[in-house]
This record gives structure tokens, C-alpha cells and sequence, in this order.
């Protein structure tokens, strides 16, 4: 039979602040275990909650550029359950007034541009990591309290491609912004994938399954397609699907269960009496929204404009962030724009990648890019003498230099044939 | 008193180490603290002058002090050592206090008994037989004894005027916000209030002083400034209209408590204070315990999770984590504590929420309401804080669904309800036991509180009272 399925995605998304979510101690990755908490972290008797501010700006910024419409009355909630890595005992979230609601973004896939909306974003607290050993578990605090943005999708998704282009573009915007890592394997940015198929043409639902912890973006396609199949195929052998929380295993390539849903958990929602209600300033969300960084979709129409780009390149220039600033800075001496977006596509990247290295690591200059390109323009090397100062110039070298040192070596080669 | 204290400078050690050795004596009959701080080493490293200048002052133990084992009178607690010092510590140790006791407790702040206490029940220094009432209990008896002239309590329902009536002290809880709850172990967040007992106003005045004003850690403190209320003390009941709590007073049984109230306030209008008659709705005030019973242990059984022996606390072993939070809370706390989850967790499930848990909130709104209307025509709502002097230890004999017990023990809570000013001063000696009279005043006018509560104690005579103990 066919099939269709429904995707829905919630993304949590470590913020980029100073500080943590309800507390003063620092927020940092890779620092050696439980040396970034303190009492309020660790969940001591008698502390208390103070809204980190800096998160609640970089949420807006969120909600600015998924078009959510923002509720200037911050106030949180707590969510009660018992589990180790949960230090209170309850996540201080916002279940009843998320920050922001009813947003947007636009997809590109095989099949053209497709709206994906956006149900709510809210802010709440990380918890602790767990490391589970053999005979004991390990936590380390340093994460939990980190501020965290969930951003939960409407169920408009209906393959791995979309879902996989919704996540990338979610993470290309928020990288723009500077709000959030947005590193999947490290965690930055985490993915749970809610997915059920049933078949076309029915206007009901199948059974809803989950797909936790998926560790990179190309895995959130991969996982989906398994899934669809596997989903397909019980069905098809008129099993029954179950509400089941699984995870995508990137050896096998499979989702495996984890747990069976016997109902669905009371968190025992209740305001967070600690936290008085905090009205926003309208002026202090303007000026937020005013100073936000540039978009990707800001930067691909100025492209567009500025350096007449084609569609093409643009998109593969802006999905590099790095890369897209490294052109900017060539253009300061460069003229041609094409012809440094095709160095920088071609032999700059393919050296990058043979080295293994990133554009932020590299010794290239951008302005000696430009002078290479010029020389070329200007006639005063072919393009096979541009090529083959490629390795001097990701050296570092001044073209100009190599060149006129190339020259003077083989005039000198010359000048002792001579008898 | 304090400031007496707090002038004499030469005998700062002296006082000190005699409270310290006088709290150690009547340990043995009271049992009123849980733990005793020698306090040789505060004493080298005092600051030059301060309101409270070698004061010698008691802490309940729901205060964390860093390096001083802080349980809130609970066993899950009884080996845990904060890293850090409540708002209120440091506000204390700035002035010069040097604190000698950690004081009993009702376990984690539940129960008006002070009876529930993993370190067994305090005893009341008027009479050894008898509660101090709770559930900051031993912070009174530490206070009434003469130990010390000020200790900290937490007041959710009415924990520390109640006990400020059994044992005849003065017991304020002063406006929600006033004084920052940051590392007060709660019991109920939107009923918290830290406050204080002294054997005068106007040691209740520089206390509050001292304790008073905004603490960015706590968010639900206040940014008001804070009066100097000894200079502002005024007694002066010209022009002060007061409100007799008409639904308690018609609940009365005992008849001595009854002539004590009538003459108190014939005596306030002798002073020149106009007393009228006020009743709120009765269906109001009988679901006034059930409503606070609701919210509070809704609230006490979501701030008690953090509690589960992994972090901090009395840890026992088990095979899994959740083994090990099972094991560590099901030992960890008394039978009330766990009777009181089960009913908050109960009214916090999502089919309960909206018959349990809101509607207790919409009754709360109403009783607030009510006072309001009440406050807005008067400066003062009274009433005696309790029937009877405290209950024997071995009472039984309560009736919980009876008007007096719902309206009389438990009326109070209205200050903790709509977070006012609240104090007990006490009123009057029967059988050689105390009773305190309860004032409740509007939002952050403390000022009129104290005047008023002065005004009592001018008529009473009883400043400075201090419990013989035999």
C-alpha cells in the first residue's frame, strides 16, 4: 500500500549567554566536569530562580526571525518529575505562555519552497548530563540550567528531505543570529522527530512515534526514511504500530525502541511561584529586534543585489557562514564577484578540504585572493600560472611576490643557458 | 533591647558566650535547638558596629548558614551542610549578630505542633508539659527563655505567630517580599514569609531594619525603600480605626481569652482608637484551612523533589537512581511530610488541577478580597491569635472540623494568604501560660503595625517578657 506520512519537530537549542538560565554561574562546553554550577544549579534547599535576561533577548531574536509573534509578559512554569539528571525535581519551563507563537519558515527542497510553520517557541532550563558507566552513573552539572529555546514545528513536514531542509534552515538562521551553537554533536542543538504514516489519501492520523537524539542533520533525513519504511511495513504486514519512543542508530542506520508510551506522563503543570510575571519593555524588544544580525535570507537578497550573483551560488556561498564572510572580505579588493565566488567554491574549498582545513583556519588573505584574481583580470598571468601558485597562496604567500620570484628564477634558469 | 545591646560594646564576648552557655543549659529541658554554635570564632571576626553589634541571635534551622548543618528539622536533612548563606544570614552577620543556635523545627516548616522535629519536639519554657506550638517553635522558645532577644522563623500558615502566642512574644511576619526568602528552605513559595520573634516592638522594629529590603536573588522581593521604623514608632491611636475579626471572636470558647480580648480593645478605645465589629463570609472562613492545606502542600510536595539523597542529604542505597530516591525520601521523611505529598501531588494532577489546586487559588482570591474590603475602611484587623493558652503535649482532644478549630486556630493564614503584615504581641497570663493577640495591617505599612502593636504593650505592660524555666 501507500503511504503518507506526518512530521512534526521539536528542536531544543542551547543559548549562546554569559551566564545560565536561572543562575549566575557561567555557561561553557568541554569544561571539566561540575566546575560551571553552583547552589542554584545543583538544586540546593532554598535557593531560587532570576531570569537570566540575556536569554530572554536572544528568544526574542528567535521568535523575531521565525516571524513568531512575541508575548511581552514573560512568565514560567514549572514541570514536575523525578529523574536523575533534574536536579529541583521540576523543569522551570513555560508550558502555559510561551514566548513566542504562530511562526514560519521557508524550505528548499527538490520539490520547489514550502512554508513549515511554526507552533511555539519557549524557554526553560537544561538538565544534567549522565554518563552511564558499566556499575554507576556519572553526572556532570555543568549543563544543567543552561538557558534553552524549544522550538516546536506544526506537523507539516511529509518526508526526510523536508524534515532534514527544516532543520538545516532552522539551524542556518539561528547560526546568523549568533543565538545559539547550533552544533548537533555536541549537543548545542538536539532534534526529536515525531512521525506517524498512514494511508494516502486517509484524513486521520496513524500512530505517533518518536525519534530522540538525532546526531546530525543528514541522520534526521536518514532516520525518517528508515522509519517511514519500517512504519510501512508493519502496516503492510497488518501489524499494529505502537506509541514508542525510539532512537536512531547511525551504525546500523536503524531506529531501535526504547521505550513503549503507556499513556502519557503527568508532568503536574503548575506556575512557578518564584518567578514573578516580567512585562517587556516595548522599547527593549525594538531595540533588540532593530540590532539582530543579518538574516540568511537578508544576505542572500543583498548578494543578489549588490554582486549579481546567480541563485546557485548564493545559496552554496550563505551555507557557509564562514565562507560567505570570507567572500565579503575579498570583495573589499576584488571586483569581479563571480570570479571570487568560483575561486572560493572551487580551488580554495578543494584545497581546504584535501588539508583538512576550515576557511577560519586557513592562512589565506583575502585581499591576496583578490590581488591573484586581479592579475588574472588584468592579463597579467593565465589562469594555469594562477593554478599553480594555489598551495603558496593558502601559504599565506603574497601572490604578486610568488609570481615576480617565479619569473625572476626562470629568467635567471634562462639567463645561465645563455653561453 | 538590641540596642542597648548592641551599644555595649565592652561586653559584646561576655553576652555571647553566656547565651551561648544558657542555650546550652536549657537544651536539656527544652530541646529547642537542634544545633548549638559555639561562638568563640564568630567573635574574632566581628564588624565595627551594626544594628545588631554582638547581638547574640537563634536561627531556625530552615536558614541555610554556610559550614553550619542546616536540616529544617527533617532527617533527610540531618547531615547537610550548605555552601552558602541565606539572604538573611548575611544581612545579620553585616550588622554585627552572632548567631548560638539553629533552632527546632516542625519537619521542613509542616505542622503547628513543633512535635514533628527528627530531633523530637520542643518544649514550651512557660510550661514544660506544653507545646511551643510550630512550627518555628524552638526559635520562640529561644526567645521567651531569654537566651537570646531575636530569632528567625518561616511563616506559611501562621508558624511563627502562633507559637509567638504560646510562648508570649512578640512573632512578626512582615509583607511578602519585605525580607528576602533566598535560602530559607520552603515550604510553600507563594505562602513563605521569613520573619522574626523579639520581646519588644521595638526590638520588632530594628529587627525588621536589619532584615529588610531587595535581594536581586530573590525576584519576589521588594524594591520599596525601607522606613526607619523605630523613629517612625508611634503609639498614638487617634484616628486609627480597628477591626475586630467578628467570625473569630464569635468562635471563642474560652472564657478568660474572651474578657483578655474585650478588655484590650475597651482599652484601645480608651486610647482614642475607633473599634468596630468586621465578619467575612463564614462559607469563606470555613474553607480557609482546606484552601491553605491545598496550595501549600501542592506547592511544599513540588519544592521538596529536589530532595531524593543524590546531591546533597541522608542518601540510602538502592540498585538505580530511582531506586535511590525512593529509598532516600520514603526514610527520610516523617509520616505527616509523606501524607502531605501524596495530598499536593494528588491536587496537582492535571484531572484534579482544575477542582483541587485552581479552585483553591479563586477562594484565595476571594478571601483576599474580602480583606481588602475590610482594610480599606481599617487600619487593623485583630484578633486573639489562639482559643487557649498552648496545648498540652500529649492534647488529642482537637476537633478538626469544628468552628473553632477551623476559624479560631487556623484565621491567620489570611496574612500569608494576601502576603500583609501580620504580628502577634501577647495579650494576657492564664494559668501561668500566655496568649497572644494577631494584628494583620495592609501591604508594606509595617509602620502602623508596630504603632499599633506598641500601643498593646503599653497597655499590657508585657515588654520584655522572659519565661522562668523550671
Amino acid at each position: 500500500m501507500e503511504y503518507q506520512a506526518t512530521i512534526g519537530i521539536e528542536i531544543h537549542c542551547e543559548l549562546k549567554t554569559n551566564t545560565k538560565m536561572f543562575s549566575g554561574a557561567p555557561c561553557s562546553f568541554g569544561r571539566k566536569a561540575n566546575t560551571c554550577t553552583n547552589e542554584i544549579d545543583l538544586g540546593q534547599p532554598g535557593t531560587m530562580p532570576c531570569v537570566n535576561m540575556e536569554a530572554v533577548a536572544k528568544a526574542i531574536e528567535a521568535c523575531t526571525a521565525l516571524h513568531l509573534t512575541i508575548d511581552p509578559l514573560v512568565k514560567f512554569d514549572r514541570k514536575n518529575y523525578y529523574y536523575s539528571d533534574l536536579p529541583k525535581g521540576f523543569q522551570i519551563t513555560q508550558q502555559f505562555h510561551p514566548i513566542g507563537r504562530d511562526g514560519y519558515i521557508m524550505i528548499h527542497t527538490s520539490e520547489g519552497e514550502k512554508k513549515i510553520r511554526i507552533n511555539r517557541i519557549h524557554m526553560e532550563e537544561d538538565t544534567a548530563k549522565q554518563f552511564h558507566l558499566t556499575s554507576k552513573t556519572l553526572l556532570d552539572y555543568n549543563r544543567a540550567g543552561t538557558p534553552l529555546i524549544e522550538i516546536v514545528s506544526e506537523p507539516d513536514m511529509k518526508n526526510g528531505e523536508e524534515a532534514q531542509a527544516y532543520v538545516e534552515a532552522l539551524r542556518q538562521t539561528l547560526l546568523y543570529l549568533g543565538v545559539s551553537d547550533v552544533k548537533m554533536e555536541e549537543g548545542s542543538m538536539r532534534c526529536d522527530v515525531n512521525i506517524s504514516i498512514a494511508p494516502k489519501g486517509s484524513s486521520t492520523l496513524g500512530t505517533k512515534n518518536e525519534i530522540k537524539n538525532i546526531n546530525s542533520i543528514s541522520n534526521v533525513g536518514k532516520a525518517i526514511e528508515y522509519e517511514i519504511k519500517r512504519q510501512a511495513d508493519l502496516l503492510d504486514r497488518g501489524e499494529e504500530i505502537h506509541q514508542e519512543t525510539r532512537r536512531y542508530d547511525d551504525k546500523t542506520g536503524e531506529t531501535i525502541l526504547m521505550r513503549r508510551k503507556e499513556g502519557t506522563v503527568d508532568y503536574k503543570f503548575f506556575p512557578e511561584p518564584n518567578i514573578v510575571p516580567i512585562r517587556l519593555d516595548e522599547k527593549w524588544i525594538q531595540n533588540i529586534q532593530a540590532n539582530m544580525n543579518e538574516l540568511p535570507e537578508e544576505r542572500e537578497k543583498r548578494y543578489a543585489e549588490t554582486y549579481g550573483l546567480s541563485q546557485h551560488d548564493i545559496k552554496i556561498l550563505i551555507g557557509n557562514k564562514d565562507m560567505s564572510e570570507f567572500f565579503e572580505e575579498v570583495m573589499k579588493s576584488a571586483k569581479d564577484a563571480k570570479n571570487v565566488c568560483n575561486w572560493l567554491l572551487s580551488d580554495v574549498s578543494g584545497w581546504l578540504n584535501k588539508h583538512g582545513e576550515t576557511i577560519t583556519t586557513t592562512k589565506l588573505q583575502p585581499q591576496n585572493l583578490a590581488k591573484l584574481i586581479a592579475m588574472i583580470d588584468d592579463g597579467k598571468i593565465s589562469s594555469k600560472q594562477a593554478k599553480e601558485v594555489v598551495d603558496d597562496l593558502m601559504e599565506g604567500k603574497d601572490p604578486e611576490e610568488v609570481i615576480k620570484e617565479r619569473v625572476l628564477n626562470k629568467s635567471r634558469m634562462l639567463d645561465s643557458l645563455i653561453p | 533591647m538590641i540596642k542597648e545591646m548592641a551599644k555595649d560594646v565592652a561586653n559584646v564576648k561576655e553576652r555571647c558566650q553566656e547565651a551561648y552557655q544558657k542555650a546550652v543549659v536549657l537544651q536539656e529541658k527544652l530541646n529547642d535547638a537542634i544545633t548549638l554554635v559555639d561562638p568563640s570564632e564568630q567573635l574574632e571576626s566581628l564588624p565595627e558596629g551594626g544594628l545588631f553589634h554582638g547581638v547574640p541571635i537563634a536561627l531556625k534551622d530552615n536558614v541555610s548558614t554556610k559550614g553550619i548543618l542546616t536540616t529544617a528539622g527533617s532527617r533527610i536533612l540531618s547531615n547537610y551542610v550548605p555552601v552558602f548563606d541565606a539572604e538573611v544570614v548575611t544581612k545579620l552577620k553585616k550588622e554585627g549578630a552572632v548567631i548560638i543556635a539553629k533552632a527546632s523545627m516542625d519537619e521542613l516548616a509542616m505542622g503547628g505542633t513543633n512535635l514533628t522535629c527528627y530531633t523530637g519536639p520542643s518544649l514550651n519554657p512557660w510550661d514544660t508539659k506544653r507545646m511551643t506550638g510550630g512550627s518555628s517553635g524552638g526559635s520562640a522558645a529561644l526567645v521567651a527563655s531569654g537566651v537570646v532577644p531575636m530569632a528567625i522563623g518561616s511563616d506559611t500558615g501562621d508558624s511563627i505567630r502562633k507559637p509567638a502566642s504560646f510562648c508570649g512574644i512578640v512573632g512578626v511576619k512582615p509583607t511578602y517580599g519585605r525580607i528576602s526568602r533566598y535560602g530559607i528552605i520552603p515550604y510553600a513559595s507563594s505562602l513563605d514569609h521569613v520573619g522574626f520573634f523579639t520581646r519588644s516592638i521595638e526590638d520588632a522594629c530594628i529587627s525588621l531594619q536589619a532584615l529588610a529590603g531587595r535581594d536581586d536573588r530573590d525576584m519576589t522581593s521588594s524594591y520599596r525603600e525601607v522606613p526607619d521604623y523605630l523613629s517612625l514608632l508611634d503609639s498614638d491611636l487617634t484616628d486609627k480605626k480597628i477591626a475586630i475579626f467578628g467570625n473569630v471572636q464569635d468562635a471563642l470558647t474560652n472564657e478568660t481569652t474572651k474578657d483578655l480580648f474585650t478588655n484590650l480593645m475597651k482599652q484601645l478605645e480608651k486610647k482614642g482608637a475607633k473599634v468596630d465589629v468586621f465578619h467575612f463570609s463564614e462559607d469563606l472562613m470555613k474553607a480557609m484551612l482546606p484552601t491553605y492545606y491545598l496550595i501549600a502542600n501542592c506547592e511544599a510536595t513540588s519544592n521538596h523533589s529536589n530532595l531524593d539523597g543524590i546531591r546533597f542529604g541522608v542518601h540510602e542505597k538502592g540498585d538505580s537512581m530511582e531506586e535511590i530516591m525512593t529509598n532516600s525520601r520514603t526514610k527520610g521523611f516523617g509520616l505527616l511530610i509523606r501524607k502531605r505529598f501524596v495530598i499536593g501531588s494528588y491536587g496537582l494532577f492535571e484531572e484534579n488541577q482544575e477542582k483541587l489546586f485552581k479552585k483553591a487559588q479563586k477562594v484565595r482570591r476571594l478571601i483576599v478580597d474580602e480583606l481588602n474590603e475590610c482594610l480599606k475602611e481599617y487600619d487593623c484587623l485583630i484578633a486573639p491569635a489562639s482559643n487557649d493558652i498552648a496545648p498540652l503535649l500529649n492534647d488529642t482532644s482537637r476537633d478538626e472540623l469544628s468552628d473553632g478549630y477551623l476559624i479560631v486556630e487556623n484565621h491567620m493564614v489570611i496574612g500569608n494568604f494576601s502576603g500583609y503584615p501580620s504580628m502577634t504581641v501577647p495579650m494576657g497570663m492564664m494559668d501561668g501560660c500566655p496568649i497572644g493577640v494577631n494584628l494583620t495591617c495592609r501591604a508594606f505599612d509595617e509602620v502602623t503595625m508596630f504603632g499599633i502593636g506598641k500601643a498593646i504593650e503599653d497597655i499590657t505592660g508585657y515588654k520584655d517578657l522572659t519565661a522562668e524555666v523550671k
